[in-house]
């Protein structure tokens, strides 16, 4: 329970950010909760099943393209984002089984190319996804009949990645999340316990596409803009970089981990006239360095 | 082990918080206030001009021209627009929305500017439109050249005095037309929304014109470094001419292998101007001689204002200007007549002065005048040739004026 | 058939040159992989490095003291980058090599940024020296000689490799570290010094192609994130560690990239990844799975 007393200041200061930061540091902040879904979905993958994945920023994109579309065409309430979790599970359980047949660098690659097949199918697919300009107008998000504001888009986001954490952490706190742990740290042992741990990868493979596109369904609504940019390479690459940052593992270190990207790309990298990669790197350096032991918990082989 | 993960931890906390202290410029509350309403964002009649350039990525030498022409015309008129002393605070835009929308949502939110002006890509401009539109700021795009951008998004805060993709190309299809093309011409250009604009406003010129096309090709944007099986294809055509659209690196490229697989002598090049404009043609070398571009500048045009601008800009930046800095230059140029005008520095005064500033007369590119909202222009005809040692491209022909949806 | 072939004939022919130019780009990296366990992640940035010498020392002015001099310039900063790359990876020997790949990829994202400080944003062309520079006619059509060259010199670079690997006592100590790292640790040999050779080999490798890449890619922002996808591309495929594997996934991947484009010319965007992602679920070791004792 020593993470709720930890939890709770946050959330209740979080909650309270838009009545004290000015405009545009409340949609950062909305940018960083949107962000750091993603982060937390693929820690799930990264810090508990050991899967370290390159593309799945891909999800994030099904969701958000899913949550576009919807608004779009159908409703500007309702529950948008359970579209997008819906979609971004169905995205990852239809590539997950595959991938989750590879292991390690194999497993990279394999991840990386699922990710660059969908990021070109949205920008060839033009007459679903908008090609490369992407879906644009996307309408304001309507709750109660009147459109958010960005005090309202905030709370909005924050409800859902609250929502999103919480049951990631319930999942990893559960015996599902153990075994999870347990396929990470020596798998052919958890076979011969008798569990069948590909089952339990693609478990979390999909339920981490999930939560990835539902986080995509929160960026359309935040930034009301889906282009093949949020699911390409870069984005998937900056969600690895910002879990590794943050410990994997822990959940809540990789959103620190996302927020520090954020603010790295959007707030210091302007002023630093576009130079944020450098500083990014010399983060990540100084992160790998300090790092105690191994990367934040992940271990591969057996546990001495 | 657990005091281990604590000082991470806790280091991690710290370096959040400092980032915090640096995100959060200000006080303020989020709560009622709207997005970015209220006064201008400097006192005492002067105006705050939020520039969005790129300064990182792919199109960072693009940027970097963009804003020479903005400060090149500042500095020569006293640093002001209209009679506002004008500041500037410039955005990076990036290579994607992802890094554009914020970086617009900053000028508006964070520094408050007046008038929003710049914008490389098309799909940032299309992505900010609603920001734009729903804070009431005016952007004058000075690049980004979708067409919809002032036709089916058009919007009274959207003004752009750069070009729309369709007249580029519309020029070259207009031309090859009437010189006789008519038999086969090859259409090629990477395979994302800017290259099939094109593509398809020349080829109903062409067409219209009386041409057949001899076939068509779109290399993956961004992926393609090798062009052989493109290039193969085009001489298995059986076409007489080759039209294409590229840019930045994807024109170094293709316009190199085009002449080493000596396709250059056999099948001559066209392309929209951008094949040629700007830091590519250094790259490009004596490939590049002979190509012919269609654009609506060259800084060989032969008239006194352009004269005067490429010998400013030249003293100034020691190389010679691109369209990248006219369309900034244009920019500067048009806002002063418009603010000299306008009844204040919100969009709907500012888009209604635009509306009245007529044909403008003294840009370095010749005479043009707005048009829904983007640049009616002439386009000209131009040849890469090699003078004193450098690469130019000289002015062949005026082509005539083309409108915005040519 | 014929007719299908005699259309196609050049692009078979320059997915031939293709393929060799990918194993060039990608050797140094299989190279460290095999060796040391580690992904160098800094690899597409040290190609970039050796292509901004290029044009930095040969670009202005093609000739062939400028191309050489370039080769030697690049293998010596090339080996330099290798040993700081060890000296940088030296503490994390313990540590596993995950961390060491990160690192690679720290030092990846400030080498390309440094780059673009040192050598601007514009992108550069690099002419090849002269004579290279015409073309030829093959197979009735003109085609850049500097290709085919490029199919000699990888030719000879995998002569060279195999030579050295089976042939020499150098070649049996890379392929026992390859087998078994700690029994040849327990031999004498002593490991920080193999890191060393190892990485400042690769790295040296690496900026050599980044020259002999430079008549074909230039030189700019952004191709260090090319080169290394194509590189991992290639050494994933090909089974890490395998000289022969990197240059059968090189020569599979040229003829992809080529022949595939021009043959289904609307799926052309996906041809890359496609292709990677068949090889990968069907063989999800890669086409030659390495064996040895881990």
């Amino acid at each position: 329970m020593k993470g709720w007393s930890a939890g709770a200041p946050a959330v209740v200061l979080l909650a309270a950010a838009p009545l004290f930061l000015a405009p545009y540091a409340t949609t950062t902040l909305t940018r960083m909760l949107v962000f750091a879904l993603l982060v937390a979905s693929l820690d799930l993958l990264v810090g508990f099943a050991g899967l370290p994945s390159l593309g799945h920023a891909a999800y994030f994109g099904v969701g958000a393209y899913a949550a576009a579309w919807f608004t779009k065409n159908v409703t500007t309430t309702g529950p948008v984002p359970l579209v997008a979790l819906a979609a971004g599970a169905v995205a990852a359980a239809a590539t997950g089984w595959v991938a989750v047949r590879t292991h390690g660098v194999f497993f990279l690659m394999l991840t990386l190319a699922i990710g660059e097949i969908v990021a070109q199918a949205a920008e060839t697919w033009e007459s679903v996804t908008g090609g490369s300009n992407g879906l644009y107008g996307v309408p304001a998000t309507r709750i109660g009949g009147a459109p958010l504001d960005v005090a309202g888009v905030y709370w909005y986001v924050l409800a859902a990645f609250l929502l999103g954490f919480v049951a990631l952490w319930l999942v990893s706190r559960s015996p599902f999340g153990a075994a999870l742990r347990g396929i990470r740290d020596n798998e052919p042992r958890m076979r011969a316990l008798g569990y069948a741990t590909r089952w339990y990868k693609y478990a979390a493979f999909v339920i981490a596409g999930g939560m990835a596109g539902m986080a995509g369904g929160l960026l359309a609504a935040q930034q009301r803009l889906v282009t093949p940019a949020d699911l390409g390479f870069t984005t998937a690459a900056l969600a690895l970089l910002a879990v590794i940052i943050g410990g994997a593992g822990s959940l809540w270190g990789p959103c620190l981990g996302a927020a520090l990207v954020i603010v790295v790309r959007d707030v210091v990298g302007p002023d630093i006239d576009g130079h944020g990669p450098l500083l990014l790197g010399l983060v990540f350096i100084l992160v790998v360095y300090l790092l105690p032991r191994g990367a934040a918990g992940i271990r591969v082989g057996v546990r001495r | 082990m657990n005091d281990r993960r604590f000082s991470r931890r806790g280091a991690l906390g710290l370096l959040g918080a400092a980032g915090a202290a640096v995100a959060l410029p200000g006080c303020g509350s989020s709560v009622g206030g709207g997005s970015g309403d209220g006064g201008g964002g400097g006192g005492g009649g002067s105006v705050k001009i939020g520039l969005i350039i790129p300064q990182a990525g792919v199109y960072a030498p693009v940027g970097a021209d963009l804003k020479r022409g903005w400060d090149l015309w500042l500095e020569r008129n006293g640093g002001k627009l209209g009679d506002h002393p004008v500041s500037t605070v410039v955005g990076d835009e990036g290579e994607s929305p992802q890094t554009g929308v914020p970086a617009v949502q900053k000028l508006i939110q964070n520094d408050r500017c007046d008038i929003l002006v710049g914008v490389v890509s098309s799909s940032t401009a299309l992505g900010v439109r609603d920001m734009v539109i729903e804070s009431k700021k005016l952007l004058l795009i000075s690049n980004a050249g979708a067409v919809d951008i002032t036709g089916k998004a058009a919007s009274p805060y959207l003004w752009r005095t750069s070009f729309t993709n369709n007249q580029v190309s519309a020029a070259m299809g207009r031309h090859l037309a009437s010189q006789g093309f008519k038999d086969a011409v090859y259409t090629i250009a990477p395979d994302y929304a800017a290259g099939a604009e094109s593509l398809a406003a020349f080829a109903k010129a062409f067409q219209a014109g009386g041409g057949t096309i001899a076939g068509s090709a779109k290399p993956p944007f961004g992926k393609t470094q090798d062009y052989q099986p493109f290039l193969s294809a085009i001489r298995a055509s059986g076409a007489k001419a080759t039209f294409c659209f590229f840019a930045g690196a994807e024109a170094v490229a293709f316009v190199k292998q085009y002449s080493q697989f000596g396709l250059a002598g056999a099948i001559p090049l066209y392309g929209t101007g951008f094949l040629t404009e700007g830091g590519v043609l250094p790259a490009q070398g004596d490939a590049a001689l002979g190509v012919q571009t269609t654009l609506h500048y060259s800084s060989e045009l032969d008239n006194q204002a352009n004269k005067d601008f490429v010998a400013a800009y030249q003293a100034r930046y020691n190389e010679a200007p691109t369209c990248y800095a006219v369309q900034t230059w244009d920019a500067a140029l048009v806002l002063n007549r418009a603010l000299k005008s306008a009844g204040g520095l919100d969009g709907d005064s500012v888009s209604k002065a635009l509306g009245s500033v007529g044909t403008i007369d003294d840009s370095p590119r010749g005479p043009w005048s707005f048009d829904g909202q983007s640049p009616k222009q002439k386009f000209y005809l131009r040849k890469v040739d090699k003078r004193d040692g450098r690469y130019v491209n000289t002015v062949l022909a005026d082509l005539g004026e083309l409108a915005r949806d040519a | 058939m014929l007719s299908w072939l005699d259309a196609n004939l050049v692009s078979i022919l320059n997915g031939v040159a293709i393929g060799f130019l990918l194993f060039i780009l990608a050797i140094g990296l299989s190279l460290i992989f095999g060796m040391m366990d580690v992904l160098n992640l800094a690899h597409g940035a040290l190609f970039l490095l050796g292509a901004y010498l290029a044009w930095a020392i040969a670009g202005g002015d093609p000739s062939w003291g400028g191309f050489l001099l370039a080769i030697a310039v690049a293998a010596l900063v090339g080996l330099a980058s290798g040993g700081v790359l060890a000296v940088a990876v030296e503490p994390l020997r313990r540590r596993g090599h995950l961390d060491q790949a990160l690192l690679t990829l720290g030092v990846a994202l400030v080498a390309a940024e440094l780059l673009a400080l040192l050598f601007g944003r514009d992108v550069r062309g690099i002419d090849p020296p002269p004579g290279l520079d015409r073309g030829v006619v093959v197979l009735g059509d003109q085609y850049p000689v500097y290709r085919l060259a490029l199919i000699g010199v990888g030719l000879v670079l995998a002569v060279v490799a195999h030579l050295v690997v089976e042939r020499t006592t150098v070649g049996s100590l890379i392929r026992a570290t390859v087998a078994d790292r700690d029994m040849v640790s327990a031999i004498g040999v002593a490991q920080h010094r193999v890191r060393f050779a190892v990485l400042g080999l690769g790295s040296l490798m690496a900026a050599v192609a980044g020259v002999l890449g430079g008549p074909i890619y230039g030189a700019r922002p952004g191709l260090d994130a090319t080169v290394l996808i194509l590189a991992l591309v290639v050494v994933v495929i090909g089974g890490l560690g395998s000289v022969r594997g990197a240059l059968v996934a090189a020569l599979l991947i040229g003829q992809i990239e080529s022949l595939g484009r021009a043959v289904l010319a609307d799926a052309a965007s996906f041809i890359l990844f496609g292709a990677l992602a068949i090889v990968l679920i069907l063989w999800p070791q890669g086409l030659f799975a390495r064996q040895g004792a881990r």
